[in-house]
């Protein structure tokens, strides 16, 4: 790893995908400051960034919380490739948002060009389960056919919040500590390019 | 201190300058006072700042560019630090993106914006590695590229191109793998290019040996061609063209046709539709005129004349005249409808508003003001020509039955008109001063300020009150005084019952005029027609009084007529009938009345006795008290048949059965006293009584009318007197002559008189008898007329001693004095001054007596007669005891 990042506690970046309006700001927010707020105002692009102890050990999470509505879609590209896990979120109380995951992953697979990305489907909004249009069949089964774990929250009861978070740091630890193992050997396209910028 | 400020997060993470950032964190102060530093990639924000809670922070960002970290500093904990970081940057503006400035399009923009190239000048040729340029941002410091390549450019196409600037620029970040794949990419091109035609022939030989195959294909069809058709195709085609142009279009024709006219039907349908309105509203108007729905009407002008008045289309101009002819025959309609009367006055205002909102080029309220003041006269005419109709029926009913012209002021048909006509006025004149008020307030339009209108109307108003007081005139009052004393004898007539419905008529005539003089007074009308209106009322009141003291004239005049003679009242001024006591009773039952219906002033009218009316007709009423008091004419056959001693007598018979069997009642001369008397009683107290009855009335007291009639009084008693005396007197006197003259008028000379000569007798006698006559009737008064006759006999006497002086024989001389002694002791207490003279004048003439046995003698002579005369005597001066 770079010698200056040694210093500080490692960092792991983590994007918050999905489409407008399913929580992606809320699930962040009440996760960085425990609040959770009603009024809904779409999302540009955020940055968080906080300490956490994960398994005892300090470490910093940065969260980039992008813009669902599909004025942004252009400009997802280059947030997505500085990603090292993705939260990819929708709202079971609407299927069309759980029908734009798919082609949420399909964009991060593109950019990432890597099937094994650190990738979390999350279904919020559990609260409302009487409200309920997205059955949870249909959502395990596009994670198993994903190959990724679904996680089902409330931004609003902070259920499964720090979960998510936490689960994909862990994925995103597993997935760096396999690359610098991996890295005296084959090397990856992704993993190339950051090591070429240390370089430059 | 505590601990200082961490921000953990920033939302959005870039943008513009100015953009609304919150800022998230710990510890970013306690309040809002708290905050004392803010800085966005160190532009100093707190101006901005926006504290919201220790943990959030709103606020603008500043003119900063590039990345920069979030620093705040709060009082409690200091310099904050920044775990997150914002980037500014400035953005270039296009034509498609929303800016609050404007944007200059004409010119296209030099620099090349966003990613894709908009003009070929500005086209970027693509990388010539095959290597995407997305992506990292992180461009390679520009300054340092010219350090290093002080005469390099880093453009593809520039003749001074470096190499290294370009992958500086373009692939800073890309890793040396990607850099040989596009080295290779490279290589192959350059290749591609080397290899030329040759390659291109190799690769295409099929294609190229295909088209070979169709060109012979092609030559040998046209040669056969050429065969089949001649060396000319040419013309034949064309035929063939143009035959089957002309077959199309015949074929199309017909269609096209039709589609021409579908299309101007559904053109014309979409006119109508549009000009829905225009089309319909002569319809409409016709319509909505039928309903008298006229607002809508003029609604729909004044829109149709917005809308189209400036039309150059035809068929709209044609519409329009006729909406036009409509419209003004609305206006003529309108117009009839304001002068068509009756009309509500607030149907007439309608009207008007609507005329003038057509435009009418006439002053619409002028025109129905006329109109209406107009009808009103009409009205007026119409109502006296109805009773005037009415009444010469009645009149003409009435003269069959009963021959006796009515009252023109009292028959029920005027009250009627009256009271139609005061209604009439006091309504219509209502509704024309409203209309007028109106209009003068410029309610209506029209010109309210031309050609003196306030003056004409005004003069139309006293035009028409004018009319009326004239109309009324002519029903109320009679034509002259002709007519008044014409109805008077008929007022006269009916008596009572008429007096009490003339009375009534009275009140009720006047109690409608007041109550339309009300109304005109509310209406506010100028002073100049209320005070025609006032006159009419204050004549009727006049002509009221007047009727009710022509009426007492008429009954005081009839008083002689009804004078009964029958004494009533024995009183201090002697004895009196019922005449004088009547008279009181006529002249209060008059003011009475006057007082009663028309003394009382209504409001606005004048006092009634400011005219002097009242006075005026006072005096004739009180003179006609003196003729009506006046004593009967001398009953001719009376006179005649009666002797002197019948007349004489009379007095004596007055309880007794006439000579002639009928009860005559008392005679003539009687009469004649009851009527000294009565204008006596009259003068002293009926007229006072009357004085007070109108000081208690409050009416001014005809002090001269009752001082004339006094006077007239006096007259009449005086008169009275004179001819009582010349009655009772001249025969009385007449006798003495031959009475003394009868038998032994010449005197024996020696002959010793005993007595007076029997005519003395007679003289006492008949003197005796006009006492007692006189006494009877006059009680005190009475001396008067005995003194007279007494004077008129001393008179005689004195004329008939002078004519024959008794001188010679001393018996004559003793006889003649004796004679006169003993009238004097008979008359002593009746003789006035004049008549002690006449008889000292008598006596005089007669010598004087010469011896003491004569003197002797006339004493016991004298005390006998007085003795023998005792009882005589004694009644002709009875009053004096009395008294």
């Amino acid at each position: 790893m770079a010698p200056r990042a040694t210093a500080a506690p490692t960092l792991h970046k983590v994007i918050m995908v999905g489409s407008g309006g399913v929580g992606k700001s809320a699930l962040t927010l009440q996760f960085m400051y425990d609040e959770f707020v009603e009024d809904y105002e779409p999302t540009k692009a955020d940055s968080y960034r906080k300490k956490v102890v994960l398994d005892g050990e300090e470490v910093q999470i940065d969260i980039l919380d992008t813009a669902g509505q599909e004025d942004y879609a252009a400009i997802r590209d280059n947030y997505f490739r500085s990603g090292e896990g993705f939260l990819c979120v929708f709202s079971i109380t609407e299927p069309e948002s759980f029908d734009a995951t798919q082609e949420f992953r399909e964009q991060i697979l593109r950019v990432k060009n890597d099937e094994n990305i650190p990738f979390l489907l999350v279904g919020n909004k559990s609260d409302l389960q009487e409200k309920r249009r997205v059955p949870l069949d249909a959502c395990t089964e596009r994670a198993a056919a994903w190959r990724v774990p679904y996680v089902e929250t409330s931004a609003k009861t902070r259920d499964n919040v720090d979960k998510v978070f936490f689960d994909l740091m862990r994925e995103i630890r597993s997935r760096k500590s396999d690359d610098s193992r991996a890295s005296n050997g084959q090397v990856k396209k992704g993993k190339s390019k950051r090591f070429k910028c240390q370089i430059l | 201190m505590g601990p200082p400020p961490v921000v953990t997060g920033i939302s959005p993470k870039e943008g513009p300058p100015g953009t609304r950032v919150t800022i998230r964190g710990e510890f970013l102060g306690t309040s809002a006072t708290d905050l004392i530093g803010l800085k966005i990639c160190g532009c100093d924000c707190l101006l901005s700042a926006e504290w919201k809670s220790k943990n959030k922070i709103i606020a603008r960002s500043g003119p900063c560019k590039g990345r920069g970290d979030i620093i705040v500093t709060t009082r409690s904990g200091g310099e904050g630090t920044s775990t997150v970081q914002f980037r500014g940057y400035h953005e270039s503006i296009g034509p498609v993106k929303e800016s609050a400035v404007w944007v200059e399009e004409s010119a296209p923009l030099s620099l090349p914006w966003g990613r894709r190239p908009m003009s070929p000048t500005t086209y970027t040729p693509p990388d010539p590695l095959g290597l995407s340029t997305e992506g990292d941002d992180c461009k390679f410091p520009e300054e340092e590229l010219h350090e290093l390549y002080p005469d390099g450019s880093g453009n593809l196409s520039d003749e001074n191109f470096e190499p290294g600037w370009y992958l500086l620029e373009h692939h800073s970040n890309t890793s040396y793998e990607d850099l040989k794949a596009g080295m290779v990419f490279l290589q192959r091109k350059v290749e591609g290019q080397k290899e030329g035609q040759l390659h291109l022939l190799k690769a295409n030989t099929g294609a190229v040996m295909e088209q070979l195959d169709r060109l012979v294909l092609l030559k040998n069809m046209f040669e056969e061609d050429e065969r089949k058709a001649g060396r000319e195709p040419l013309p034949s085609l064309q035929a063939a063209i143009e035959e089957s142009i002309t077959l199309a279009d015949s074929l199309f024709s017909e269609i096209l046709s039709r589609k021409d006219n579908a299309d101007k039907t559904r053109e014309a349908l979409s006119l109508l539709t549009r000009h829905k309105f225009l089309f319909q509203l002569p319809a409409n108007i016709d319509k909505n005129i039928k309903k008298k729905d006229y607002d809508l009407v003029v609604n729909d002008y004044a829109r149709v004349k917005n809308l189209f008045g400036n039309t150059d289309v035809k068929l709209f101009q044609k519409i329009l005249a006729d909406i036009d002819r409509k419209i003004d025959d609305l206006k003529t309609k309108l117009r009839e409808q304001i002068q068509t009367m009756p009309i509500n006055i607030q149907d007439q205002r309608k009207y008007i508003r609507l005329l003038i909102s057509l435009n009418w080029d006439g002053d619409a309220a002028w025109v129905a003001i006329n109109s209406r003041k107009d009808y009103l006269m009409a009205l007026l005419d119409k109502v006296k020509d109805h009773f005037k109709q009415k009444e010469e029926q009645e009149a003409a009913d009435k003269g069959k039955r009963k021959s006796k012209p009515d009252s023109s002021g009292w028959s029920a048909a005027a009250g009627e008109w009256l009271a139609a006509a005061c209604a009439l006025l006091a309504e219509q004149l209502a509704a024309l001063w409203t209309l007028a008020k109106w209009y003068f307030a410029g309610e209506l339009a029209g010109s309210p300020t031309a050609n003196n209108r306030q003056e004409q109307f005004k003069q139309m108003i006293i035009e028409s009150v004018e009319l009326f007081a004239t109309h009324m005139r002519g029903c109320l009052l009679p034509a002259g005084g002709a007519g008044g004393a014409g109805g008077g004898g008929a007022g006269g007539g009916a008596g009572g019952a008429g007096a009490e419905r003339v009375r009534a008529r009275l009140v009720e005539n006047l109690r409608a005029l007041r109550e339309m003089y009300e109304a005109l007074i509310k209406l506010d009308l100028p002073s100049q027609p209320l005070s025609i209106v006032e006159g009419v009322i204050f004549e009727y009141r006049a002509h009221g009084m007047t009727a009710f003291l022509q009426r007492a004239l008429r009954r005081v005049n009839s008083l002689a007529g009804q004078e009964t003679w029958r004494i009533v009242e024995f009183t201090e001024y002697g004895a009196i009938t019922n005449t004088p006591h009547e008279l009181e009773a006529i002249v209060k039952d008059a003011l009475t009345q006057i007082h009663e219906c028309v003394f009382a002033p209504g409001r606005r009218e004048r006092p009634l006795l400011e005219a002097g009316a009242l006075q005026q007709h006072s005096r004739p009423l009180l003179l006609a008290a003196a003729p009506a008091l006046d004593h009967p004419p001398p009953d001719q056959q009376e006179f005649n048949n009666s002797s002197l001693s019948v007349a004489l007598d009379q007095p004596l018979d007055e309880t007794l059965p006439h000579s002639a069997g009928q009860d005559r009642g008392p005679s003539w001369q009687q009469r004649l006293l009851i009527a000294a008397c009565n204008a006596h009683y009259t003068r002293k107290v009926t007229l006072n009584n009357i004085a007070k009855a109108y000081e208690q009335y409050e009416f001014p007291v005809p002090t001269l009318a009752i001082q004339t009639t006094k006077e007239a009084l006096s007259n009449l008693e005086a008169t009275i007197a004179e001819t009582y005396l010349e009655h009772k007197g001249d025969p009385l006197v007449g006798t003495i002559e031959p009475s003394m003259y009868m038998g032994r008028h010449k005197v024996d000379p020696d002959e010793v008189v005993e007595d007076a000569r029997p005519y003395v007798y007679e003289i006492i006698n008949n003197l005796i008898a006009v006492h007692a006559e006189v006494d009877s009737v006059c009680g005190s008064a009475s001396t008067r007329y005995v003194r007279d006759i007494c004077e008129t006999v001393c008179e005689e006497l004195a004329r008939l001693a002078a004519a024959a002086p008794a001188g010679g024989s001393r018996a004559a001389a003793f006889r003649a004095r004796l004679e006169y002694r003993l009238l004097h002791v008979a008359c002593q207490s009746h003789l006035t001054r004049k008549a002690e003279n006449y008889l000292m004048e008598a006596l005089a003439s007669v010598p004087p007596l010469e011896f003491d046995e004569d003197k002797k003698r006339m004493e016991v002579l004298v005390e006998d007669f007085k003795k023998r005369m005792e009882l005589q005597l004694a009644s002709l001066n009875s009053n004096m005891e009395i008294v």
